[in-house]
C-alpha cells in the first residue's frame, strides 16, 4: 500500500474531478472507490465521512474530499484536496468560456446552446422525481416541503434568510414529530 | 463595485448551497438573472456547467466571474462560492467534540430543505416558450434522466447537436 500524502491526494482528486461528469451524485461513489482501492479508507469509514459531508453547505464532492483528506493528512491534506477539487472545473470553464467568446456568435453554436439549454427543465424535473421517490415521506414532511417551496417562490430575494431559518425550524420539527 | 457585488452574491450562494448541485440552481438564477445574464444565457450556462467537470455552483461562479471581469474575477467568484463551506469545515474540525448536533434530525432537515430548493428551481426554470422542438427536448431529457441510467450529459449534448445540425430543417418541415 502506498501511504497517503498531500501531493498524492491532490493528484487523485484532480484526476477524479477531471474525468467525472454529471454532478455530486455521480462523483461521490468514484471518490469512495478510489480511496478504498488505495487502502486509505475502509468502506464503512467512507460512508461515515460522506454522511457528515452532506451536512455541510457547498458541493458534496468538496466536503467529502476535504473531510477524508483531513482524516488522512491533516491540514495539508485539506489544502491538497481543495485544489484537487477546484482547479480542474475552474480550468475547464475558463477553456469553454474562451472558446465561446471566439465562436459563440456562430449560428450553429447558438443553436447548440439553445438546444442544450432546453433540456434543463427536464433534468431538474427528473432530479425532483428521483429525490421525491427516495424520500421517506410523513405527513409533516409533505407540509414542510410545500410550505418552504412556496416561501422560496414568493420571496426570491429572501432565499438566504428563508433557508437558514427554514433549516433550523425543520431541525427542531424533526426532533418533535419524527423521533 | 460590480466586482464586489459578484463576490458577495456568490459568497451568499455558498452558504445555502445544500444538497447536491441541482437544488442551488434556482437560488443562483434568482441572483444572476437578469442582472448579469439573460434567461436564455442562464439555461445555456447551466447546460454547459452540467457537461463540464465539477459542481454546478462552482462552474456558474467561474463563468459569471469570467464574463464580468476576466481571469481574476473568475478566480475571485470561484473562491467566494467555496469560502463559507471551507470555513465551516475548518471550524467544525477545530471544534470537533465541543459542539453536539444530533446528526439524524439535521440530515432529515437538510433533505427536506434541499427538495424544496429543487422544487423552487423547477418553478423558476419551467419551460418559457411553447416551441415544440424545445418542449420535446425538455420532455425527452426528463424521461432519459428519470427512468434510465443514461448519463444526463448525453441528453444535453444530444439536444444541442440535434438543434445545431437539424434545427432549421425541422422548423421548415413543421412550417414554422
Amino acid at each position: 500500500m502506498v501511504p497517503a500524502t498531500p501531493w498524492r491526494l491532490f493528484w487523485v482528486f484532480a484526476w477524479i474531478n477531471t474525468v467525472t461528469l454529471g454532478g455530486g451524485y455521480a462523483i461521490v461513489p468514484v471518490i469512495g472507490s478510489s480511496l478504498q482501492k488505495r487502502g486509505w479508507v475502509t468502506e464503512d469509514d467512507f460512508w461515515d465521512i460522506f454522511a457528515r459531508a452532506q451536512a455541510y453547505p457547498g458541493p458534496s464532492a468538496l466536503s467529502t474530499a476535504m473531510l477524508s483528506s483531513i482524516k488522512l493528512c491533516g491540514f495539508w491534506g485539506a489544502v491538497a484536496a481543495f485544489f484537487g477539487v477546484v482547479l480542474p472545473p475552474f480550468l475547464a470553464i475558463i477553456l469553454v468560456s474562451s472558446l465561446l467568446t471566439t465562436y459563440g456568435s456562430l449560428p450553429a453554436v447558438k443553436r447548440f446552446l439553445a438546444g442544450a439549454g432546453a433540456v434543463v427543465p427536464g433534468l431538474v424535473a427528473a432530479m425532483v422525481w428521483r429525490t421525491a421517490k427516495r424520500r421517506s415521506w410523513t405527513a409533516p414532511r409533505i407540509v414542510e416541503v410545500v410550505a418552504l417551496t412556496m416561501l422560496l417562490i414568493l420571496f426570491p430575494a429572501l432565499s438566504l434568510p428563508i433557508l437558514l431559518g427554514g433549516i433550523v425550524a425543520l431541525y427542531v420539527l424533526e426532533g418533535l414529530w419524527n423521533r | 463595485m460590480e466586482s464586489l457585488n459578484v463576490i458577495w452574491t456568490f459568497f451568499k450562494i455558498g452558504i445555502i448551497a445544500f444538497g447536491g448541485g441541482w437544488s442551488v440552481v434556482g437560488v443562483i438564477k434568482n441572483a444572476v438573472v437578469p442582472v448579469w445574464v439573460d434567461e436564455a444565457q442562464f439555461r445555456a450556462l447551466i447546460a454547459i456547467a452540467q457537461s463540464t467537470p465539477g459542481p454546478i455552483a462552482l462552474n456558474a461562479a467561474t463563468m459569471i466571474g469570467w464574463s464580468h471581469g476576466g481571469f481574476l474575477m473568475a478566480i475571485a467568484a470561484t473562491l467566494s462560492v467555496v469560502a463559507f463551506p471551507v470555513f465551516a469545515i475548518a471550524m467544525t474540525t477545530l471544534l470537533a467534540n465541543k459542539v453536539s448536533i444530533k446528526k439524524d434530525p439535521l440530515n432529515e432537515a437538510l433533505r427536506t430543505g434541499s427538495l424544496a430548493m429543487m422544487l423552487m428551481t423547477l418553478w423558476v426554470l419551467r419551460p418559457v416558450s411553447l416551441d415544440p422542438i424545445m418542449l420535446t427536448f425538455a420532455i425527452g431529457s426528463f424521461v432519459i434522466a428519470a427512468f434510465t441510467k443514461i448519463n444526463a450529459l448525453w441528453a444535453i449534448l444530444g439536444a444541442g447537436a440535434i438543434n445545431a445540425a437539424l434545427g432549421p430543417l425541422l422548423r421548415n418541415l413543421l412550417g414554422m
